[in-house]
C-alpha cells in the first residue's frame, strides 16, 4: 500500500508528544502503510471481519458509558467501566476530534483485560488502524478475538 | 568539453539559482508584509491596531486577549470560537468539523484559522476581557490518591488574579521530552477567590495525556509555569436555594472552591448536599476536610458513596451508584419543598444520568448548572 | 529553423487540436485527482495557465540568453526545472496572499504544479520545435488554456457520473479512466488539422 501524503502526514502525527504522550506507534518503526496491510491480513486470518470488530467495541463502550465511570458487569462474563477527561483528542488522520474516552473491559475470572479509546474505535473503523505493535492503546486483533467475542 | 566547461556550467547554475532565489524572497517580503490593522472588538467596546499576516487567535494573545484553545492554533479542538461582524472570506476546511449549522449561519468562526488581511470587527463573551495571562511557579505538588495530584501554583506577576468560585484556568505547560511544542490544558481551580495569589489545581492522570503526564511525571517544585484565565460560567448563582452538588474525582475543584468560598463569607443560610461518588476507597481524598467542614459549617453536608468497595476498605458508607444515593436522600431525607439549585462537574455520561434524576425529583433543567468535560 | 506557424494559429491549436492532456496525455496526475471539485478544477486551472505561460517565456529566454551562447545544452532540464521551481513558489506565496480559501483546497497540488510533466513538456516542446519568442508565449498560454479546458470539462463531467449508476467495481478512478479516454477520442478527430511544428 503506497505511503500517500495523507499516510504521511498521519504517521507524524502519531508520534509520541504530538496528539498523546507515548504516541499510536509505541516502538514500532514500520510505515503505517504496512502495519495496516498486515493487521487486514491478520483480521481476514482470524476469520473476522471490520465491521463486526467495531460493532462490538461500540456495543462494550455503550455499556461501559452508561455506567458513567462505575464498572458495569455485561452478559454476566465481562466486567467494564469508562474514563472520561476533559476535552477532544484529534485523530491523526486529521479528519476529526473525539472525546477523550476510555473503555476497560476485563474478562471475568481471567486476567485478560483490554483497554480501548473512542479515537481508536474510528481509528479501526475509517482506517483500518490497531495501532503499532506496542502501542499502549494498541488492539491487537487475536486478543480483540479472545477477550472480546 | 573544456576545462571552461566545468567552471561555466556549475556557475551559471548557481547563479541563476541565486537569481531566482532573491526574487523568491522579494516576492515573499512583498506579499507577506502585511500593514497594521484595526480590529474592533464587541462593538467598540475594545479598540487594538495590530500587524497583519498571523492568525486571529495569535494576534489577539499577543495583545493580551486570550481566546481559549486547547491545541494552540491547529483546528483540532474547536475551543476558539469566536463571532465575526466583518467580512473574512469562505469558512475554511479546517474550521467545518466543529461549526454547526447554527453557528455558520451566525458568522461563528474559528479564530485559529482566520488571517488577519483586512481591518476586523467581532464579538466576544465579555468575560473574556478580563483574562489575563500569568507567571506562576509551582508552590507545591501533593498526593491525593493514586492518580491526583494537587497542584498548588503561587503567581509572580500579574501577582493576583480576581476570579469566581467555579472557573478555570488555561494551564501553559512548555516543550519538554519528545513533545516539540507547548500544550494548554483547562483545569479549575479549587482555592477560594480570596486566596487570590494562588491557582490550585487538581490533576487527574489521562493515561497518553499530554499534559497530565508531564504534570505526574516531570513537574518541579518552584518550576515556572504559564497560564490563562480566569474562564467559564460555572459559579454560585445569589439565591437562597438549597444547593445539590455532585461531582467525583478531579470534578471536586470547582465544588470546593465554591463550598469553602461560602464558608469564608459566612453563607451559612443556604443547605449545601455534596455527593461525591467514587469507585472504591483509593480514590477517595479530602474526607477530614470536608468532614471537619460539615463540624464548622452545619449547613453542609458531605455525602461520600462509593460505587465498588473492596472488601479490605471496610467501607461504613454508603454504597452504590452516586445517581441512586442523590435519588434516595432526594426522595427521604432532603425537604421535598424546598427550592433547589444543582451544581455537577463530571463527564457527560454522569451529568446526563444525574440531571434524569434530578429532574424526577422536581429540579428543573434551567435550575442546573454544570462543567460539562468535553 | 522556426516553424511556419503564425502565433495566433499555434495558441488555438494548443487548446484543441494538440490539447496537452487529451492529446499528448502529460499533466495527468493533478487532472484526475482534482477534477473531483469543480471549484479546485477551475483554481487549478487557473493556477496551471498562469505557471505555463510565465514558465515557458521564462524558459525562452533563459534557453536564448544563458544556455545557447555558453553552449550549456546539457543544463537544459536542469535549468527549466529551476525556474519551474521558482515560479511555483512565488505563485503559491501569491495565492496563499489573495484566497486562502483556494490556497487551502488545492493543498498540496499547487507545489506538485512543478512536477506536472505538462509544464516541463510544454518547455521541452518549445526548446525541441525551435518556436520564437511569441510563438512561445502563446503556445505556454494555449496550453495552459487546454489543460484549463480539459480539466474542467472532466470535472463537470464526473459530477453527473456521480449519481449515475456505476457498477461498483468501477466507481472512482475506474470510470474516471475511462471517462478521459472517451474524452480524448473525442479529441482525436482533430488530430492532423493544424501542424504544430
Amino acid at each position: 500500500m503506497k505511503m500517500t501524503p495523507e499516510y504521511l502526514k498521519a504517521q507524524e502525527n502519531m508520534h509520541a508528544g504530538i496528539i498523546s504522550s507515548s504516541g499510536f506507534l509505541g516502538s514500532d518503526s514500520r510505515l503505517i502503510s504496512d502495519i495496516i496491510s498486515n493487521d487486514e491480513e491478520l483480521v481476514q486470518a482470524l476469520g473476522m471481519n471490520f465491521t463486526e470488530i467495531t460493532n462490538r467495541l461500540k456495543f462494550f463502550m455503550e455499556k461501559a458509558l452508561n455506567g458513567f465511570g462505575n464498572p458495569v458487569t455485561v452478559d454476566e462474563v465481562w466486567e467494564v467501566f469508562s474514563e472520561e477527561a476533559r476535552g477532544v483528542i484529534p485523530c491523526p488522520f486529521e479528519d476529526g476530534s473525539f472525546k477523550k474516552i476510555n473503555i476497560y473491559v476485563k474478562k471475568k475470572g481471567s486476567k485478560d483485560s483490554i483497554v480501548f479509546s473512542d479515537l481508536g474505535i474510528h481509528l479501526i473503523e475509517k482506517h483500518h488502524f490497531f495501532q503499532g505493535r506496542d502501542a499502549f492503546f494498541r488492539l491487537d486483533p487475536e486478543k480483540i478475538k479472545k477477550i472480546l467475542f | 568539453m573544456d576545462i571552461l566547461t566545468f567552471i561555466v556550467a556549475p556557475m551559471v547554475l548557481s547563479l541563476l539559482s541565486g537569481a531566482l532565489a532573491f526574487i523568491i524572497v522579494l516576492v515573499d517580503s512583498l506579499v507577506n508584509n502585511y500593514p497594521d490593522f484595526t480590529i474592533d472588538i464587541n462593538n467598540g467596546r475594545k479598540k487594538l491596531t495590530a500587524k497583519g499576516g498571523s492568525s486571529l487567535l495569535v494576534t489577539l494573545s499577543s495583545q493580551g486577549i486570550f481566546i481559549p484553545s486547547a491545541c494552540g492554533g491547529k483546528a483540532s479542538c474547536g475551543a476558539c470560537k469566536v463571532k465575526i461582524e466583518s467580512d473574512v472570506g469562505v469558512i475554511l476546511p479546517t474550521e467545518l468539523p466543529y461549526l454547526s449549522e447554527e453557528e455558520k449561519k451566525d458568522n461563528i468562526r474559528l479564530a485559529c484559522q482566520i488571517k488577519l488581511k483586512n481591518n476586523i470587527r467581532l464579538s466576544i463573551p465579555e468575560d473574556l476581557l478580563y483574562v489575563k495571562q500569568f507567571d506562576a511557579t509551582v508552590e507545591s505538588i501533593t498526593d491525593l490518591t493514586y492518580d491526583i495530584k494537587q497542584i498548588k501554583l503561587k503567581l509572580l506577576s500579574p501577582d493576583s488574579i480576581d476570579f469566581k468560585a467555579g472557573q478555570y484556568v488555561q494551564l501553559i505547560i512548555p516543550p519538554y521530552g519528545q513533545i516539540p511544542e507547548k500544550t494548554q490544558r483547562a483545569y479549575s481551580m479549587s482555592n477560594t477567590p480570596s486566596d487570590n495569589q494562588h491557582a490550585e489545581l487538581l490533576i487527574r492522570l489521562v493515561p497518553g495525556g499530554l499534559l497530565t503526564t508531564y504534570v505526574h511525571k516531570f513537574m518541579q517544585v518552584n518550576e515556572k509555569v504559564v497560564f490563562t484565565g480566569p474562564f467559564g460560567d460555572f459559579f454560585l448563582r445569589d439565591t437562597k436555594a438549597e444547593m445539590i452538588c455532585v461531582a467525583g474525582g478531579s470534578g471536586m475543584a470547582p465544588i470546593k472552591s465554591i463550598i469553602y468560598d461560602m464558608y469564608e463569607k459566612k453563607n451559612f443560610d443556604r443547605s449545601i448536599w455534596y455527593f461525591f461518588g467514587a469507585k472504591s476507597a483509593r480514590d477517595l481524598f479530602y474526607l477530614d476536610e470536608l468532614k471537619e467542614l460539615e463540624r464548622l459549617m452545619p449547613s453542609f453536608h458531605f455525602i461520600p458513596a462509593l460505587s465498588n468497595p473492596d472488601p479490605a476498605d471496610n467501607w461504613k458508607g454508603e454504597t452504590g451508584l452516586i445517581t441512586n444515593i442523590l435519588d434516595k436522600y432526594l426522595k427521604t431525607v432532603i425537604k421535598a419543598s424546598s427550592p433547589k439549585e444543582a451544581y455537577l462537574c463530571g463527564s457527560p455520561g454522569m451529568i446526563d444520568a444525574t440531571v434524569k434524576v434530578l429532574n424526577v425529583n422536581g429540579i428543573a433543567s434551567e435550575k442546573i448548572y454544570y462543567d460539562k468535560f468535553a | 529553423m522556426r516553424p511556419d506557424v503564425t502565433p495566433l494559429i499555434l495558441f488555438i491549436a494548443s487548446i484543441f487540436t494538440s490539447n496537452i492532456l487529451l492529446s499528448n496525455f502529460l499533466g495527468m496526475c493533478s487532472f484526475i485527482s482534482v477534477s473531483k471539485d469543480f471549484k479546485s478544477s477551475n483554481g487549478l486551472g487557473l493556477a496551471v495557465t498562469l505557471t505555463l505561460t510565465i514558465t515557458t517565456a521564462l524558459n525562452w529566454l533563459v534557453y536564448k540568453y544563458v544556455i545557447l551562447p555558453l553552449k550549456l545544452e546539457y543544463l537544459t532540464y536542469i535549468v527549466f526545472i529551476i525556474v519551474i521551481a521558482a515560479v511555483v513558489q512565488v505563485l503559491e506565496m501569491l495565492i496563499e496572499r489573495i484566497s486562502s480559501s483556494l490556497y487551502m483546497a488545492l493543498g498540496i497540488f499547487l507545489p506538485l504544479i512543478t512536477v506536472n510533466c505538462a509544464i516541463f513538456g510544454v518547455a521541452l516542446f518549445m526548446q525541441l520545435r525551435n518556436y520564437d519568442f511569441i510563438q512561445s508565449v502563446f503556445f505556454g498560454a494555449g496550453s495552459g488554456l487546454g489543460w484549463w479546458l480539459a480539466i474542467v470539462t472532466l470535472a463537470a463531467i464526473r459530477k453527473k457520473v456521480d449519481v449515475a449508476p456505476i457498477p461498483s467495481a468501477l466507481k472512482g478512478p475506474g470510470i474516471t479512466l475511462i471517462t478521459i479516454g472517451f474524452m480524448a477520442m473525442a479529441f482525436i478527430g482533430f488530430s492532423g488539422m493544424i501542424s504544430v511544428q
